[in-house]
């Protein structure tokens, strides 16, 4: 079991294989399962991953039955097309996917956590984004699957990737750092500049707090798929381009777990702080449950 | 670092394929709720869900109830049928009764759900905490007159017989199949054997067929 991204790095760099590989070779060691078996299995959350994107822009979208979000990634597909995106196409194709399959999840459609269902854009948002320019095959996403796997169980064992208990930084954060080592391999760099794109992209979202507006999974969680996967490209962008961290991706992991333990729980899951807690999040809130319904302790369904 | 890891597998963080919108709140929870499934073996005809937490303050909103209530009835996570459990669970006269608990959870997790179900012959009890992207760890159990506290992280083997050298068998049957076993331990209540084992893989496919067979008056369940 891997408990520290020098660890990885360290044993794809003596062993001359990539992190993908080393997820792999993990994989089948811990089910006691071949490597088709592994990578089927990787390949159906990539197939999952992809109809959910899919699904996200058929029609005007889909919408979740509160009405609170839906329909955006259809509208980025359309500003797409006047070629006239500021941040560039790429870019932006990476932010409907992310926000699209996000908006999947809120409409109780089917997608795949990665690593949780709150940031579940993050992952195929910056894959969907490279794959073209970098002309990757299916077997190469699957691979940036795997790879981002393996940096994401690090953050889970050694810190958490639940926002019930770190905060925005643990879901959000997390899927963009593993997205951001991910792009890294698959752009060609090195397993250390993988590791260097991963703390750029967390220490870029340390101390963002979890306040879902009436405790749903929609505003802010759509929007900031968008920023994660946005996150994800520079980051990946400034350690391809030999940029490197003070700090390193270990520390950066311990100090979001840190920030995470000192977060006030308003501002972890419990819809009560942040954007949850303003006056237009508290009216949401009223007018989807009724009366006030804090004061409620008893519900029989 | 000696701590119990609960991600081990890439597929514990790219996955599981589920049905939206939250991996603790909705996944996490049915994998609760099917914890309860396989204790209880059946369909229960009383259920009832107290929530702590944060589990309490947005169980609403992410799905919490249908997700729990599937797993009672034995969804798979991203069966389409999950949005739909409870209407389907009332259709088979199932009882239902969630409850917001306002003190703190009594395990100090924000995601804690205590399960009880019951029919006329049987109930059990199991409170599970949900760790984040649908992993989750079984920290009390009470069944068939046991009632005992676990470390948590999965998978666990149960198994509930008269017999007393029990373990040495089922040591051996996980040896057969390279599985590490953490720690076993016992407990004894009214004459029976409760055997616990945690461990630290998951069984291969052709381990968990045999398992059924490994001895007949024996209650085996996998977590």
């Amino acid at each position: 079991m891997y408990m520290s991204i020098k660890e990885i790095v360290n044993t794809a760099n003596e062993r001359q294989i990539s992190i993908s590989e080393l997820a792999i070779e993990h994989e089948m060691k811990q089910n006691q399962a071949s490597r088709e078996e592994i990578f089927e299995k990787m390949k159906k959350n990539l197939i999952t991953m992809e109809n959910a994107v899919k699904k996200s822009v058929e029609g005007e979208g889909v919408f979740s039955l509160t009405g609170l979000t839906g329909g955006d990634a259809v509208k980025i597909a359309k500003y797409r097309e006047k070629k006239r995106t500021l941040s560039g196409d790429s870019m932006m194709a990476g932010v409907q996917s992310a926000i699209g399959t996000n908006e999947v999840n809120a409409s109780m459609g089917i997608i795949c956590a990665a690593p949780t269902a709150g940031a579940s854009g993050i992952i195929p948002g910056v894959l969907f984004s490279i794959k073209d320019k970098l002309r990757l095959t299916h077997e190469q996403m699957v691979h940036f699957l795997f790879t981002s796997a393996l940096f994401g169980m690090v953050v889970a064992n050694r810190a958490f990737i639940a926002g019930a208990r770190g905060g925005c930084q643990a879901e959000v954060g997390s899927a963009s750092a593993m997205a951001a080592a991910a792009a890294v391999e698959a752009a060609g760099g090195t397993p250390q500049q993988s590791s260097e794109a991963f703390a750029i992209a967390l220490g870029n979202l340390l101390g963002l707090v979890c306040d879902p507006v009436a405790g749903l999974v929609e505003i802010p969680c759509v929007k900031r798929n968008a920023i994660g996967t946005a996150n994800a490209l520079i980051a990946a962008d400034m350690a391809l381009a030999g940029i490197t961290n003070v700090i390193s991706a270990d520390e950066t992991i311990d100090a979001m777990r840190e920030i995470g333990r000192q977060m006030p729980r308003e501002l972890r899951e419990t819809g009560l702080g942040g954007l949850a807690g303003t006056p237009t999040g508290l009216a949401i809130k009223k007018k989807i449950y009724g009366e006030d319904v804090s004061n409620k302790s008893l519900i029989t369904s | 670092m000696c701590k119990a890891v609960n991600y081990k597998s890439c597929f514990d963080i790219i996955g599981p394929i589920m049905v939206g919108p939250s991996s603790s709140h909705t996944a996490g929870a049915l994998a609760i709720g099917n914890v309860a499934y396989k204790l209880f073996k059946g369909l229960p005809k009383k259920v009832v869900v107290r929530y702590y937490e944060s589990f309490a303050e947005t169980h609403k909103g992410h799905g919490t109830d249908y997700a729990i209530i599937s797993g009672v009835l034995g969804f798979a996570a991203d069966d389409p049928r999950v949005p739909k459990a409870i209407e389907i669970a009332k259709s088979k006269g199932i009882d239902i009764t969630f409850i917001e608990e306002k003190d703190d959870s009594p395990i100090g997790h924000p995601n804690t759900a205590d399960v009880y179900l019951e029919d006329e012959t049987h109930s059990i009890r199991t409170i599970g905490i949900s760790v984040g992207g649908g992993i989750i760890e079984v920290k009390h159990i009470e069944m068939d007159g046991f009632s005992f506290d676990l470390q948590g992280t999965l998978p666990v083997c149960l198994a509930i017989t008269k017999r007393k050298d029990f373990k040495p068998i089922m040591l051996h049957f996980f040896a057969k199949y390279n599985v590490k076993v953490n720690m076993a331990k016992h407990f004894e209540a009214d004459g029976k054997y409760l055997y616990e084992f945690d461990l630290d893989s998951p069984l291969p496919t052709a381990g968990k067929e045999e398992l059924s067979h490994i001895d007949d008056q024996a209650n085996i369940i996998l977590l």
